[in-house]
């Protein structure tokens, strides 16, 4: 490993000074600092007054019984300047087809009606909404009718349950936005570094560099010393990020405390940390050899696409399993559970069910055991492939040329 | 210091590339190793360097295991190229630390090339804004800026003008007055005859001819007179045994070689000859003889 800690630092250099990377990092920075820091900004031109929300969309209510449950659609569809109507359904249709009218309720009694609408919105809750005022209103009516007092009956439709959760596992509800960030953080970094990594090595290659390099270093420093220079590079890059949205949250913390959301998303427990540090770094590790591998086998840098093409599909399926399993509420599947040993899948698997499920112990210290051997055994294959690739030129080899080369090496 | 490479033997899968070769170099002296492309000089010239390990054989350096540790070799290679979009003072100083030296004799050693080869002013920009020519020239500061015992320049000419073509014999001479060993690799003939005193011709995979350079030309059977004259059309047709040579000249083959003085006088005497002498191969005549026909 001569010269390794020279090519390191070069390796590195190359990063922390290519504008792309500093600029991407710069403006992510500053970006955050502006999200986290607008509340205040906001506040400071806030002087108080609410301001006039403007016209709102018009929704109409007609029919048999549109009387009796006008009052509480208003009451219940804030967002909409809610008017009786009395008229023809043929003009009322018109009028939406004008947009003077978004939507309208055509009262067919008070268990059936009609919807009239322009454009149903993908997200458009309003027959659910009308649906339980309707009922609302037909089981006061029916209990008044049966002969209760319209009060007591308002009273019972109106009781309130209080209820308490205490959690004695994770709180899956807390943890989910974090840990879908770390996740897409983990999937970002690597993706981007690995096929980083892949391209380094082919330019040297195709520019010929590669030529003086091999008679100069040994090809295990070279494929170590560029990996772990972009691994750092990402650090560097994810803490700076990372970092500064935390310390932005901290300085901002008394205007956010408001928004559950933003408090529970910063609310990372210190040994979830750790565990994101150490499966990012095994993970990065063992993409970032293969990756350099593969590019070491690339003559040109076109080839590199088709080369990395299988190692990306791995690593986006099980990307997508854990992202799956995440938004699925699925975390403890079988398949996660078989995932988490998997060493391409287990540092996002393991990591997602860490966070999102009680693990055993020792299912942790086994993932992290197998990961870490395979980092190994990953980096020796890598860098005797490395070895041999990078004075191959020509037509990239094929799997089976390089397995043969392998048992030689 | 003598390095010697001695029967080097190296296949890759099936393909046999080096079959048993030998060669040996002196300090102060330039070599040249020759052949046709694909006879085996860069598998040669990476087993020296190191690369990769040799099936069997082996290189020794005043008769010991050659230490790498010590010996320090420069490459010039014939696929030239750096990185292109990296300042050119970074990139050369990066290459010299990884020879071994530290970053400050490194600084100091590339200017020190810069301003020999008149780059000084290239020496803070990218290196893709240069020319052809004067990116040979940065690339050659890499193989000489630590200073190392043994230089390797392969096909170091090609893409020179002739003022840059002079420069670089300065400094290739530079370095054999310096008692480096100067491993040369070149198709221009004469380039290699300037320098070279002993060469090496490769041919599939196997060294079909090496030693002294003005030796294996005196070797050849010294049949045949050059002869330049004004009367050429008379010599050829009354002196027996006279062929077109190159260039007007006549080539005039002798029935004994132990007679050449007397056919040199009498065909002083009979013509009005501008010149007579005995012929000598070139060394392009040579290589295509042993070169030419790759097994």
């Amino acid at each position: 490993m001569k010269f390794f800690g020279k090519i390191l630092r070069f390796e590195l250099k190359n990063y922390l000074t290519n504008k792309v990377f500093v600029g991407i990092t710069v403006f992510l920075m500053v970006a955050l600092v502006l999200v986290l820091f607008f509340p205040r900004i906001a506040g400071a031109f806030d002087d108080g007054t609410v301001e006039e929300t403007g016209d709102k969309p018009v929704m109409l209510v007609t029919g048999d019984g549109a009387q009796a449950v006008f009052p509480s659609f208003q009451a219940a569809f804030t967002d909409y300047d809610v008017r009786l109507y009395e008229g023809a359904v043929e003009q009322l249709q018109e009028q939406i087809r004008e947009e003077a009218v978004e939507c309208a309720f055509v009262l067919d009694g008070l268990t059936s009606y009609s919807y009239h609408v322009g454009n149903l919105s993908l997200y458009d809750a309003n027959t659910a909404v009308a649906d339980e005022l309707l009922r609302e209103v037909y089981r006061l009516e029916a209990m008044v009718g049966s002969g209760l007092a319209a009060d007591d009956a308002a009273q019972i439709m109106g009781t309130q349950i209080s209820h308490e959760v205490i959690t004695l596992g994770k709180d899956q509800m807390k943890n989910y936005l974090y840990t879908y960030v770390m996740i897409m953080a983990l999937y970002m970094v690597i993706a981007l570094y690995g096929q980083m990594v892949a391209t380094n090595v082919a330019t040297e290659k195709s520019s010929r560099a590669m030529e003086l390099l091999i008679t100069s270093a040994k090809p295990t420093s070279m494929m170590f010393g560029k990996v772990i220079a972009s691994c750092l590079a990402g650090l560097i890059q994810l803490v700076a990020v990372f970092g500064t949205a935390l310390v932005g949250f901290q300085l901002n913390r008394d205007y956010w405390d408001a928004d559950g959301m933003m408090a529970s998303f910063f609310d990372i427990p210190l040994d979830l940390l750790v565990y994101m540090l150490v499966f990012f770094v095994l993970g990065f590790f063992i993409y970032a050899f293969l990756y350099g591998a593969v590019g070491s086998t690339a003559s040109k840098l076109e080839d590199i696409n088709t080369s990395v093409m299988p190692l990306t599909m791995v690593f986006i399926a099980s990307y997508f399993v854990v992202l799956f399993s995440l938004t699925g509420d699925s975390v403890d599947s079988t398949l996660m559970k078989v995932c988490s040993y998997i060493p391409f899948a287990s540092p996002m698997a393991m990591f997602t069910r860490i966070a999102m499920s009680t693990v055993p112990t020792v299912e942790i210290v086994i993932s992290i055991a197998i990961l870490i051997a395979s980092v190994v055994g990953v980096g020796v294959v890598s860098a005797k492939i490395y070895r041999v690739g990078v004075l191959l030129y020509g037509t990239s080899p094929k799997i089976w040329d390089i397995i043969k080369m392998l048992r030689k090496a | 210091m003598e390095l010697k490479i001695c029967d080097i033997y190296k296949s890759f899968g099936d393909k046999e590339v080096l079959k048993g070769v030998s060669l040996t170099a002196q300090s102060g002296k330039a070599f040249g190793l020759l052949g046709r492309n694909g006879a085996g000089k860069t598998t040669t010239i990476r087993i020296l360097m190191d690369v990769f390990p040799a099936d069997s054989g082996e290189i020794l350096v005043d008769g010991a295991p050659i230490d790498y540790s010590k010996i320090g070799f420069g490459y010039l290679p014939e696929e030239r190229g750096l990185y292109p979009k990296k300042k050119i003072i970074d990139q050369l100083v990066y290459f010299a630390e990884l020879k071994g030296m530290g970053r400050s004799d490194a600084v100091k050693a590339v200017d020190h090339w810069l301003e020999r080869l008149g780059m000084s002013e290239y020496r803070n920009k990218r290196l893709d804004t240069l020319s052809k020519g004067n990116q040979q020239k940065i690339q050659l500061i890499t193989a000489l800026a630590h200073d190392p015992e043994v230089v390797i320049l392969d096909e170091p000419f090609s893409g020179l003008d002739p003022v840059n073509a002079m420069l670089l014999k300065d400094v290739v001479k530079e370095q054999i007055a310096k008692g480096k060993i100067v491993l040369f690799s070149s198709h221009q003939m004469n380039y290699i005859e300037e320098f070279c005193d002993s060469i090496a011709i490769l041919n599939g995979g196997q060294v079909v001819l090496s030693g002294d350079l003005h030796q294996i030309k005196r070797d050849y059977p010294r049949d045949r007179l050059v002869v330049r004259s004004a009367q050429s059309e008379q010599i050829l047709a009354q002196v027996a045994g006279a062929v077109p040579g190159e260039d007007g000249a006549v080539l005039v083959e002798l029935a004994d070689p132990a007679q050449k003085q007397a056919v040199m006088r009498q065909l002083a005497e009979r013509f009005d000859v501008d010149e007579i002498r005995v012929f000598e191969p070139s060394l392009n005549d040579i290589f295509v003889q042993y070169a030419g026909d790759q097994e």
